[in-house]
């Protein structure tokens, strides 16, 4: 596809480079499904939070020390010192909150939709690597403050890999580099947590290619049947797209501007202390329903397996969805079931917050029992019995229909 | 977003051409050709042109804290006040070097020796700015000597040039020649200084030493990063350091 | 099918919120920590700011009550220009302190007066002193208290004026322990700090318990949030941009799309 231009610098690029065909192929002329729906708007928003952590953070990274004896004094440096480091660190340390909910949206919305189902398995593992990733980044990141949160909360993660047998012990030791949690452990934690956002950016680049191989799902979940079905990209989407970054920020601002401590840990103001664990240790929230499935389980290393399975899950969805149809919409028990798995999602994430004991406890097992009964009984039986509701037979009919419907409700 | 916006618009200007400006949209892949009357495209022009012209406004302001992350800040600033130097014990003919704002700042005790060295005509018509016309040093050291006592020179000892610290080099020295009466030579490139710390011609540094605000807080004390009192001049207002 | 489904998700949700949502039986102590009251702050809300006169007020409580006890390592003393004080008084302010510098030319440390550009100076030379001098117990650093409890100025304030009430029944209270229902689990190593009158307030202010232990709540804020004004008037700011902004592309969309079945 070449660009049409009489522009001699342009042309010149081009033909070494050719950037400008490029461009144009996937951000201006590339045909996206027309009835995309405000739910779509998560997966540029994710890209926009990937942006704005990784200059955040090299910019952060310009005032921290990572030494177990500066660290806590250098974050304090930052929030009072530095010109605007304030506001840099809140973007950051909000920002990774506003990062997940993000990716969580754009993840719920998949599952919804079937954006798994073939032919976009790669696409979808490619989503699970990138949150795998984002876990990674956002727990090392957590610890650089140094904090009593920080401290603990990686002194608990890290030793989840004790559970497993023979070489848990060795397999710890080897990741504290000594006997706990210290100095040497905050310095291999910072190179991780400043290499793991470049590692997502290569996953996130696979994560377009293989969008771009099929183009994006759609509320219908129905294949793009021809030029009538869609859209470019610009100025389409990326009005759209814009719109929703813009009410977006109005969100994220609140937080940074108006209630950045709702976001942060009390306990993490106060710095690390190796002899003394806080009264009430949590994950940060995006975290937490999966505390709330290791918790539930009395035994370890089951608990820290479970643990493991509940977001590997994900990478046998393609396969554990038995239903040749991809949308929710033509679904009617699958849809039941989808929301009742969006809420036990939720309360598995309040049962986290919650001390572990009482009936917390109790519901805490029967909301994580319910989640893998999702993945592992109901995705497949329900996909074998259910019968859909009938589907348009392509994207511009089910315009056309609603189009008439409304004409109809309106004549009458 | 930014580029994307420009990018948006070259395309669509290149596609303006002859035919109309739509004709991009209307020839790739859109199914349903989008009519738009005159004024309509007028109305869409103006709200694309406002929201691009806010965005980039609103970028541009929000990349201010990102550079200003850089400079000095608020803890380095207060930490740059001046500072008390006993001189006393500098015996005539040595300096010392104590450090002010993280910068070397010579305190260099000449001898009556010394002091002739500044006004022999070898010396002068070598310089490139023998006067101090170009602003290195305040105006209360704008003198023959570059100095408030002549006794005491007070410089900031970071060659112009690219910023190494020059040599206090004895007159006589073998490598420098015979006609060398005495100055500061810097060992990185070459350059050459006299005992006022004023630049010799035909090396790369361009300027003299800069002379920082200092006064006498009594004969023996020396402050560094002051102005004497009724001088409120800025270091700031130096060509170079 | 359908109906059998919705059925069982009402029921689901019934029980799990009504089994989520009932109180947690407390431990078996008679002891139940309160919450501290929600106080009115000037710094409340979007638009709120410190009050200049509280915070000067509230650093003289700190100055001659806290800091015998507690330190503040993370301020310095050229900070409290966000008071209002001049340069003048900072550097005043400053030199009533003595702080170890050093190594001077014999390779000696020497004591100086405090300057602007240093830290607060502490009570106790480190935290062993500080706990050996109290029992064992190190009094925290005040510099991030604000921050560093949940409920911030509101805990302080009710931790300061929680003091002299009744312990429940069957508590133990030993001697060096004092009761606060507001202090978790009851018994803080601190004795009352504030009483009525325990500072003359420079600028004429009755010194009640309630206003001493406000203002240095208010104090405390500031010195765990120093950028809380700048936040707030910048954050107004960017507010209105973006609700411009979000309008403008609202209708841009709208116009995009004007024309196009969807």
């Amino acid at each position: 596809m070449a660009v049409e231009t009489n522009n001699k610098l342009v042309k010149w690029i081009e033909y070494r480079l050719p950037v400008f065909s490029f461009y144009r192929h996937f951000l201006v002329e590339y045909p996206a499904p027309k009835n995309l729906s405000y739910w779509w708007n998560f997966g540029s928003l994710a890209g926009f939070m990937l942006v704005v952590q990784i200059v955040t953070g090299i910019v952060l990274a310009m005032h921290y020390s990572p030494s177990a004896t500066l660290a806590f004094s250098s974050v304090q440096g930052i929030m009072r010192d530095v010109n605007y480091g304030w506001l840099l660190r809140y973007i950051h340390a909000t920002g990774a909150s506003m990062f997940f909910m993000v990716v969580y949206i754009h993840l719920f919305r998949g599952l919804y939709y079937g954006s798994y189902k073939r032919p976009r398995e790669i696409l979808w593992f490619m989503g699970v690597i990138i949150l795998l990733l984002m876990m990674a980044t956002a727990f090392f990141g957590y610890t650089l403050p140094w904090g009593q949160m920080s401290f603990w909360g990686a002194t608990v993660i890290t030793s989840l890999f004790s559970a497993i047998p023979v070489v848990g012990h060795a397999i710890t030791s080897w990741l504290w580099g000594g006997y706990a949690i210290g100095a040497p452990t905050l310095n291999r934690f910072y190179a991780l947590h400043y290499l793991l956002p470049f590692v997502i950016v290569a996953a996130v680049a696979l994560h377009l290619w293989a969008l771009h191989q099929h183009g994006s799902n759609n509320p219908l979940g129905i294949d793009v049947k021809g030029p009538q079905d869609t859209l470019p990209f610009h100025p389409y989407y990326t009005v759209k797209d814009l719109f929703g970054i813009t009410i977006f920020l109005i969100f994220f601002c609140y937080w940074i501007f108006f209630d950045p401590g709702a976001l942060l840990n009390p306990d993490n103001s106060i710095m690390a202390n190796a002899l003394n664990t806080p009264p009430h240790i949590e994950p940060e929230w995006y975290f937490l329903p999966f505390y709330a499935i290791l918790r539930s389980v009395p035994n370890k290393l089951i608990g820290v397996m479970l643990l493991g399975l509940s977001v590997c899950v994900l990478f046998l969805l393609p396969w554990l969805d038995t239903s040749p149809v991809r949308s929710g919409k033509f679904r009617p028990i699958f849809k039941q079931f989808f929301w009742i798995f969006v809420i036990d999602c939720v309360i598995l994430g309040y049962i986290g917050h919650l001390p572990p004991i009482g009936p917390a406890k109790f519901y805490g097992r029967i909301a994580a029992i319910y989640y893998f009964l999702f993945f592992f009984v109901i995705l497949p039986f329900v996909g074998w019995f259910e019968r859909p509701k009938p589907m348009p037979e392509s994207i511009s009919q089910a315009v056309l229909d609603k189009k008439a419907k409304r004409a109809g409700t309106e004549k009458a | 977003m930014l580029p994307l916006w420009l990018a948006g618009k070259v395309f669509r200007a290149q596609a303006r051409g002859p035919s109309k400006r739509i004709d991009l949209l209307s020839s790739t892949v859109s199914g349903t050709p989008p009519a738009h009357p005159e004024g309509e495209i007028k109305r869409r022009d103006f709200l694309f042109l406002a929201a691009g012209a806010l965005t980039v406004v609103g970028a541009a302001t929000a990349a201010w804290p990102f550079i200003d992350q850089m400079n000095p800040d608020k803890q380095t600033i207060a930490l740059g006040v001046p500072i008390d130097v006993d001189v006393s014990g500098i015996e005539a003919g040595q300096q010392i070097i104590v450090a002010w704002r993280d910068r070397p700042v010579f305190i260099l005790h000449r001898t009556p020796e010394n002091l002739k060295t500044l006004k022999e005509p070898q010396v002068v018509n070598d310089l490139r700015d023998p006067d101090s016309k170009q602003m290195q040093q305040p105006p209360y050291a704008a003198n023959w000597h570059r100095s408030i006592n002549p006794d005491y020179l007070v410089v900031v000892g970071i060659c112009t040039h690219l910023g190494c610290i020059p040599h206090l080099t004895k007159a006589g020295a073998a490598e420098l020649g015979a006609s060398w009466q005495g100055g500061y030579f810097c060992p990185c490139h070459g350059s050459k200084y006299d005992l006022s710390a004023r630049v010799f011609e035909g090396v790369p540094a361009p300027l003299n030493l800069p002379v920082p605000p200092y006064h006498f807080v009594d004969p023996k004390t020396v402050r560094i990063g002051a102005n004497p009192k009724g001088s409120n001049w800025s270091f700031n207002a130096i060509e170079q350091i | 099918m359908e109906r059998v489904m919705r059925k069982f998700l009402v029921a689901a949700v019934v029980l799990l919120t009504l089994g989520v949502v009932r109180p947690v039986p407390a431990a078996a102590a008679a002891f139940v920590q309160k919450s501290p009251p929600d106080l009115s702050w000037s710094f409340d809300g979007p638009f709120g700011t410190y009050n200049q006169a509280a915070l000067q007020r509230g650093f003289q409580v700190y100055k001659e009550v806290c800091a015998s006890c507690h330190s503040m390592d993370y301020l310095h003393y050229g900070d409290l220009s966000a008071l209002g004080y001049s340069k003048a008084e900072i550097k005043a302010i400053a030199s009533g302190y003595t702080v170890t510098a050093g190594p001077n030319k014999e390779g000696k440390m020497y004591k100086r007066p405090a300057r602007p550009s240093d830290a607060f100076v502490a009570p106790f030379p480190n935290e062993e002193a500080a706990a050996a001098t109290f029992n064992g117990v190190a009094p925290p650093d005040l510099s991030l208290m604000a921050a560093a409890r949940d409920g911030g100025p509101n805990y302080i304030y009710a931790i300061l004026t929680g003091f002299n009430q009744k312990p429940p029944k069957g508590m133990f209270v030993p001697t060096g322990r004092y009761y606060n229902p507001y202090f978790p689990g009851g018994r803080i190593a601190m004795p009352p700090p504030l009483t009525a009158n325990r500072v003359h307030y420079a600028d004429g202010t009755k010194a009640t318990l309630d206003q001493e232990a406000r203002d240095v709540a208010t104090f405390l804020m500031w010195a765990s949030h120093p950028h809380l004004d700048q936040r707030h008037q910048l954050g107004v700011k960017v507010m209105i941009f973006l609700f411009i902004l979000a309008i403008v592309f609202f209708f841009a969309k709208r116009r995009a799309w004007k024309d196009v079945e969807h």
